[in-house]
């Protein structure tokens, strides 16, 4: 039951990070004198999302999923693993990086600083589109591992 | 006013992001070609992937944290949006070299 929770913590983080991305794109888009405080605060929170959401991963990843990775490669779908885990992997590093820099991006004068602004909504963009990415390569893995299972010999 | 400059770290952290973006997939190309690099990365930390993202984690803040540095502290001064097409040139050549490499060469 605890790895179910550590599996289904770090989905919640990371859509908790994927919502604040969208939510922050809508809010950048009226940057304004009345909601800066607002923007960096959310911005601080998506980071803090990011960053739990890909330490309770990297602890599922290293202790929790070589055993339902030997499932996936014997089974039908050996895609799961070998193209699906094996970019996800990567590619959150770069999603943790986006995430880390959008407070830094958020410390600008939104509301003065139309450059800024389109930096911020291309940053938050981002981080929405790479983390839905990312969400959808989980469910095929978690696909994956289902495939494997439903093949054993019963 | 289109293109108003951006803060100093908001810059370095920028350059830092496509730099370390590239390197992050170079890094991913290096251990699946090399059986040597791969075991090199394993032995750090006791598994390759915790050392690939602590080292360009780290890699990402030290760039960030140099890249202030120049001229005299005030750091690098690009436009808006020449910073913000080097940054999405460094997080889309990251995401389709990593893409492109499990889709075609591995």
């Amino acid at each position: 039951m605890l790895n179910e929770i550590i599996l289904m913590t770090h989905v919640l983080f990371g859509v908790g990070c994927l919502l604040a991305a969208v939510w922050l794109f809508v809010d950048v888009l009226h940057a304004s004198a009345a909601n800066q405080v607002r923007i960096r605060r959310l911005s601080l929170a998506a980071a803090g999302f990011m960053w739990a959401a890909f330490i309770i991963a990297g602890y599922w990843y290293v202790v929790l999923y070589p055993a339902d990775k030997a499932i996936i490669l014997k089974g039908p779908w050996p895609f799961a693993h070998s193209f699906f885990m094996e970019t996800k992997e990567h590619l959150v590093i770069m999603l943790l990086m986006l995430a880390t820099y959008l407070p830094i991006a958020a410390r600008n004068d939104l509301a003065a600083n139309p450059g800024a602004r389109r930096l911020m909504l291309w940053l938050t963009a981002g981080i929405a589109l790479l983390a839905l990415l990312v969400e959808g390569h989980g469910a095929v893995i978690a696909a994956g591992v289902k495939m494997g299972l439903l093949a054993q010999p019963h | 006013m289109e293109n108003q400059s951006v803060s100093k770290h908001t810059v370095s952290f920028g350059f830092s992001l496509a730099l370390c973006s590239v390197i992050n997939a170079l890094l991913v190309v290096a251990k699946e070609k090399s059986h040597a690099v791969a075991a090199a990365m394993q032995r750090v930390t006791g598994h390759h992937w915790i050392t690939h993202g602590v080292a360009v984690m780290l890699l990402f803040l030290v760039c960030g944290w140099l890249f202030a540095l120049p001229n005299g502290g005030q750091g690098l001064r690009p436009t808006a949006s020449r910073l913000l097409g080097i940054v999405a040139a460094g997080v889309l050549a990251g995401g389709g070299i990593i893409l492109g490499f499990y889709l075609i060469a591995d």
